[in-house]
């Protein structure tokens, strides 16, 4: 079988958290 | 104070160690309960670190001190939390397409990363359609064995610019029997 990718996973990120520095 | 747990958080962030910027932002956590990027920060370190179970627990946590309706009313950015946030668009629905766009979407991976893919499904319906919400649906319509609806929404995608794509659209193909 394909294997898919679990290209979602990179999707998920970070918030921006310089600000709170 | 919290600006250098902060900023011993973001050097964790950007050293990719996860296990420690779970650790940093329950440390916030214990001083500020409602800190909202110290929640959001754990929830995705969960989830880069495989925790799948203890990201959608840190989710569900969540609900409570996010129950308050005036709170959302008083901050219009997206937030994290679905529990709640599905609570809010049943009584406000103008506010809700910016804030279903940072958190339902996790939600739905973890229950994708879980196998629950009915209702990771449900829970992307409630989203706003972008790449990123599609990209995550062909994975689960994938693992449905849904291949037609799934070949259809890689073909929407063909003009983004997301890596390796091509590689998940010929694996569909390829289940679904057609040569790419
Ligand atoms: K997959």
């Amino acid at each position: 079988n394909p294997i898919v990718l679990d290209l979602a996973y990179n999707m998920i990120e970070f918030p921006a958290i310089e600000n709170r520095m | 104070p919290l600006e250098d747990l902060f900023t011993t958080l973001n050097r964790h962030i950007q050293a990719s160690a996860f296990d420690n910027v779970v650790k940093f932002t329950d440390q916030i956590l214990a001083i500020a309960p409602d800190d909202e990027d110290a929640l959001r920060c754990k929830v995705v370190a969960l989830i880069k670190n495989d925790r799948v179970e203890d990201a959608l627990s840190a989710i569900k946590s969540s609900r409570k001190q996010l129950d308050d309706f005036h709170f959302f009313k008083a901050r219009q950015f997206p937030l994290l939390f679905c529990f709640a946030i599905e609570k809010l668009a049943a009584v406000q629905k103008p506010l809700n397409c910016r804030m279903l766009d940072g958190n339902g979407k996790k939600r739905a991976y973890c229950l994708y990363r879980q196998n629950k893919l009915d209702e990771a499904l449900e829970s992307l319906k409630r989203q706003e359609r972008n790449d990123e919400t599609m990209l995550l649906e062909c994975q689960i319509l994938y693992r449905l064995g849904k291949m037609d609806a799934c070949i259809e929404i890689y073909q929407k995608l063909q003009n983004s610019k997301i890596d390796n794509m091509e590689i998940n659209s010929v694996a569909a193909l390829v289940m679904a029997g057609r040569s790419s």
